[in-house]
């Protein structure tokens, strides 16, 4: 600890020099006086005496000298001189500071930018009690893509009781309620969770107290609620006289027995249910099937487990695996002869797996990951094209300078001391650079925000916090550090007597090929190039999924979602409602046609039905699920979905008629072949003795249903009036004119029909299919950006460096011109020397992008990662821009008078 | 490289003021110089500025403390003093120096009889 307090000692002289400068002053004196007192006692005149005291002594200033590098910090205290030398210097020039500062303000505020993403999508912990010890519980067998995470209640039941490995293991499944408060209602996503939720969290109450084991005992008697602190604050402005009250959920009173702590959201990113309920009031919240709770078949919760600190994961994983299959098999043994061998087998084949769960479910992570990283890449390699554009600035500037580095060599530097004075400037520079990020990497990461789907850029937090913070400051040393390198070894080589002769440079003949200058030319080409077709590459496979047929109309399609159902409605008073309210839209004004779906096109969920096909014989392991939508009559014709064989449903389809149901071309094709589907029969139960209770009445065309990218799909569509059961449903309304304007005309009719019935989700057809361009729009704004952004700084440096050169070669090119040189022999003269350097980049850049860009490839939608077109643009688009960099300084080169340029210096 | 004849090593000189130090009690530092020079009797060329550096060195190691105080001449000076980590020090140096002395006595003796 002897050197902490050394360097304690130092520390604190560093800061008390004034004061220790004098102090020390009187030491010496007193010191060199009772020496001459000597001197004089000995004899000598009072003059001789302080002499000889001082030549006893020695140098006085150079004992000071070394007393104080022994004093304070010496490395500080040339640090400060250093930082103040370099102010002084960028002071001098604030052009040069001002572009230097911009470029690196662009390239580290865009670094930041993603950088606070990645840090708020995938580094982030929830905010609960040691969330490293939290893990996710999946299971996977050989047959499945990836893994899955929905478990039914009996085997949450089972994990949690007889787990030894765990403190304890919550289970939670997603659930929209109708929200009742004060007359006032709406649509909220809340959470049905089990008792020990908020325990296994380590999760405080803010106000009053939270769910606990005691509130989940019994199905149906615990009518208690938590809301969130957010929602608190935002639906009850903060009231402490909540909690107490009863709220209406679906219509069922419940009473706030407390608010969760701030900050707390769960256990996903970017989602912060308003309101958790005990998950014994499941049935009450969601009713169907009734055997929830028993049913081993129904998979539908999620789960999430506290690790005992003494357990390994290995540990945790087998001994989790053990119980997991015990419960399977009995539940397999119940329920007996009704489960296929196959999936029996396929069953029993799957093992738990334990995923880090310090980030909750992290699916957002999973989407995001992939493109967050690729742009965390990109934007590193603008910085880099930044670096090497400053540093050839710096290059250009050291040469300006070398009279004051020839002054500074002459009295004494050493070229390390000179090197730290260079890094010391270009760090300083970097510094400044990344405080102006600051303001582009808010900007951008707004902007990078408001991009994500409005639901998710809700919740999601990229906070500018420490992290990010500190990689900002390391970011710009990093990058002051890089570009100012090269400079400040070139600078430390040179000698004094040659710096002295500035005018030798002058004169000094042409620039070599393979010059340091060059060097960085190429190498902003090389880095841009690969940008540059990345990015047209993602705008082209943009517009190719932007262009793709969709099937149907999408311009000038209203959607609204509404849910009659959490408000207690029976199934017969919602169809009731529903033909109401689609009698009453029809008649608006500005209105084409409205229809009802289950699933409208690209909302991200669909429904699949298993069937039984008539004449058909399914293989063992074949999958007999086509995706089903339940529509109300006039769906067809207000999308624009064409019929290529028999009718529509009509008013005549109702419950007591005959089953009917519709099927699309893929369907009939899947299971009829050439044979005509209409009058065949299906049924929706795919037990091979089910009586085929649905006649097929119309075919119609292919659609895209529910991404993009699908190929096309088995569908068939079943009326509105036979549908047994009805829930929430989309209202689908095509307009004249501007879908949006239509949304209080249709809010109206409803609230007329039931003012406590919410219309949740409205937005157009449109903005839900480019919603589901979110990652491909991103992508190809962000690549755009950055590499025009790259682009731009690689000419600007080419042109400099082109200019720099013409600068230095003034007199020869007067001489050339001279003797007879034409313009256009200067001209070529001053851009031909960048060819080697350009061309060397560009086949190198394109090189690497052959290289890199399958990296690309799935994310790509027909448009090859090596698609020629793409890459010969970006290549003769990079070239031209590069030619017109260098044409421009050297026009004003071959514009000099002869004479001028002869006279030069 | 050999330091030049008289010069004092570092380290040594540590020594040396430790040891005046003991000696003498509280000294300032002309005091110590003059010391030193009296005792190797001008054969160690001391230059006395070298001499504040070190006592600094020796202050932030802990082994003397400082303080200002009156000389006999009634002028101001910095009165150094030897603390208990000092006297420490001072032991463990002397002892290890003495080892070393011998060893390079021994060594040198034994190199002249071969």
């Amino acid at each position: 600890m002897e050197w902490l307090r050394i360097f304690g000692s130092r520390l604190r002289n560093f800061f008390r020099k004034r004061k220790l400068d004098g102090d020390l002053d009187a030491e010496l004196q007193s010191h060199l006086a009772m020496l001459a007192d000597e001197h004089v006692r000995r004899g000598m005149t009072l003059d001789e005496a302080h002499q000889a005291a001082r030549r006893d002594f020695g140098g006085v200033e150079q004992a000071k000298e070394s007393y104080r590098d022994q004093r304070g910090l010496p490395f500080l205290e040339t640090l400060v001189q250093d930082v103040r030398y370099a102010l002084r210097m960028l002071r001098k020039s604030p052009g040069f500071t001002a572009v230097v500062v911009l470029t690196l303000a662009l390239g580290i505020g865009a670094n930041t930018a993603i950088f606070s993403l990645m840090n708020g999508v995938l580094l982030q912990s929830l905010p609960v009690r040691n969330p490293e010890e939290l893990v996710v519980l999946r299971y996977a067998d050989a047959q499945a893509e990836g893994a899955s995470e929905d478990f039914s209640y009996p085997m949450y039941q089972a994990l949690r009781d007889k787990s030894s490995v765990f403190g304890g293991v919550l289970t939670r499944s997603g659930v929209s309620f109708n929200v009742t408060y004060s007359g006032q209602s709406e649509l909220l996503y809340g959470e049905l969770v089990s008792g020990n939720y908020y325990e296994v969290l380590g999760v405080r109450p803010w106000l009053g107290r939270l769910l606990s084991p005691e509130d989940d005992r019994t199905p149906g008697a615990h009518p208690v609620a938590v809301i969130s602190f957010g929602y608190w604050q935002s639906r009850f402005a903060s009231d402490p006289s909540i909690v107490g009250k009863k709220i209406l959920l679906d219509g069922q009173p419940m009473t706030v027995i407390g608010v969760s702590a701030p900050g707390f959201f769960g256990t996903e990113m970017a989602r912060d249910p308003a309101i958790r309920v005990p998950m014994m009031m499941t049935l009450n919240f969601k009713p169907v099937p009734a055997n929830r709770m028993q049913s081993a078949r129904h998979r539908w919760l999620t789960i999430l487990a506290r690790r005992k600190q003494n357990v390994t994961s290995a540990q945790a994983q087998a001994s989790t695996d053990v119980l997991y299959h015990q419960a399977l098999e009995e539940q397999l043994n119940a329920l007996g002869s009704s489960v296929k061998a196959h999936d029996r087998e396929r069953a029993l084949s799957s093992h738990i797996q334990l995923d880090d769960g310090s980030q909750g479910f992290a699916h957002l992570r999973g989407e995001m990951q992939r493109p967050l990283l690729l742009m965390f890449c990109v934007t590193a390699m603008v910085l880099l094209v930044a670096c090497a554009n400053l540093a050839n600035l710096l290059l250009a500037r050291s040469a300006k300078r070398r009279k004051e580095v020839a002054v500074r060599l002459a009295i004494g530097a050493g070229p390390s001391r000179l090197i730290r004075q260079w890094l010391t400037e270009s760090v300083l520079l970097g510094l400044l650079g990344g405080a102006a990020g600051i303001l582009f990497a808010f900007w951008l990461k707004t902007g990078l925000i408001r991009f994500l789907p409005a639901d998710f850029s809700a919740n999601l937090k990229a906070p500018m916090d420490g992290r990010v913070m500190g990689f900002l400051v390391i970011a710009s040393v990093f990058t002051g550090l890089l570009f100012g390198l090269a400079p400040a070894l070139q600078i430390s080589r040179s000698s004094v007597t040659e710096a002295m002769h500035g005018e030798a440079a002058v004169t000094a003949s042409r620039e070599r090929v393979f010059s340091l200058r060059n060097g960085l030319v190429f190498l902003q080409v090389a880095l841009s190039l690969p940008l540059l077709i990345g990015a047209g590459l993602f705008l082209h496979s943009l517009r190719n999924l932007r262009g793709i047929d969709m099937g149907f109309f999408k311009e000038n399609v209203f959607l609204a979602n509404l849910n009659p159902s959490l408000n207690g409605y029976s199934s017969e008073r919602i169809r009731g409602l529903y033909g109401d309210l689609l009698t009453r839209v029809r008649m608006l004004p500005g209105v084409r046609g409205a229809s009802l779906t289950t699933s409208s096109a690209i909302s991200g969920g669909w429904d699949q039905e298993g069937v039984r096909v008539e004449g058909y014989q399914p293989r063992q392991d074949e999958n007999m699920s086509p995706n089903a939508a339940v529509i109300s009559p006039g769906y067809f014709a207000s999308l624009g979905i064409p019929f290529v064989a028999g009718r529509d449903f009509t008013d005549q389809d109702t419950g007591g008629r005959p089953k009917v149901v519709i099927v699309n071309q893929t369907f009939a094709h899947y299971f009829f072949g050439d044979a005509n589907p209409i009058g065949k029969r299906i049924s929706l139960n795919d037990d091979p003795k089910a009586l085929l209770d649905m006649e097929i009445i119309g075919v119609v065309k292919d659609a895209k249903y529910v991404s993009l990218r699908e190929k096309p799909r088995r569908h068939f569509y079943a009326p509105l009036a036979q549908e047994p059961h009805l829930f929430d449903m989309t209202l689908q309304v095509r307009t004249a004119n501007d879908p949006q304007s239509i949304s209080d005309l249709v809010r109206g009719q409803v609230h007329d029909l039931d003012p406590n019935l919410p219309l949740y989700a409205t937005t157009t057809l449109e903005i839900q299919i480019d919603n589901s361009l979110t990652e491909e729009r991103l992508l190809s704004w962000l690549s755009s950006l950055f590499a025009m952004l790259a682009t731009l700084l690689a000419t600007v440096g080419l042109s400099g460096v082109v200019a720099f050169s013409v600068a230095r070669r003034t007199r020869e090119i007067g001489v050339r011109m001279a003797l007879g040189a034409q313009r256009r022999d200067i001209l070529f003269l001053a851009m031909s020397q960048m060819i080697p350097a350009v061309g060397l980049g560009l086949a190198v850049g394109l090189a690497a992008a052959y290289a890199l860009n399958h990296l690309l490839g799935s994310m790509l939608y027909d448009v090859g990662s090596t698609d020629l077109a793409t890459f010969a643009a970006a290549g003769i688009l990079l070239a031209s821009v590069a030619a017109l960099a260098a044409y421009l300084p050297a026009r004003r080169a071959a514009q000099v008078d002869p004479l001028m340029a002869l006279r030069y210096e | 490289m050999a330091p030049p004849r008289g010069e004092v090593l570092q380290g040594t000189l540590d020594l040396i003021v430790l040891k005046t130090l003991e000696a003498l009690g509280p000294l300032h530092g002309y005091g110590i110089a003059q010391r030193v020079q009296q005792v190797s009797e001008d054969r160690l060329k001391l230059n006395q500025g070298t001499l504040y550096p070190a006592l600094l060195r020796l202050v932030q190691r802990g082994w003397i403390a400082s303080k200002w105080g009156a000389s006999e001449n009634n002028r101001r000076a910095k009165y150094y003093s030897l603390t208990r980590a000092g006297r420490r020090q001072l032991q463990t140096e002397t002892e290890s120096w003495e080892r070393m002395a011998a060893l390079m006595a021994r060594l040198l003796g034994g190199a002249e009889g071969a």
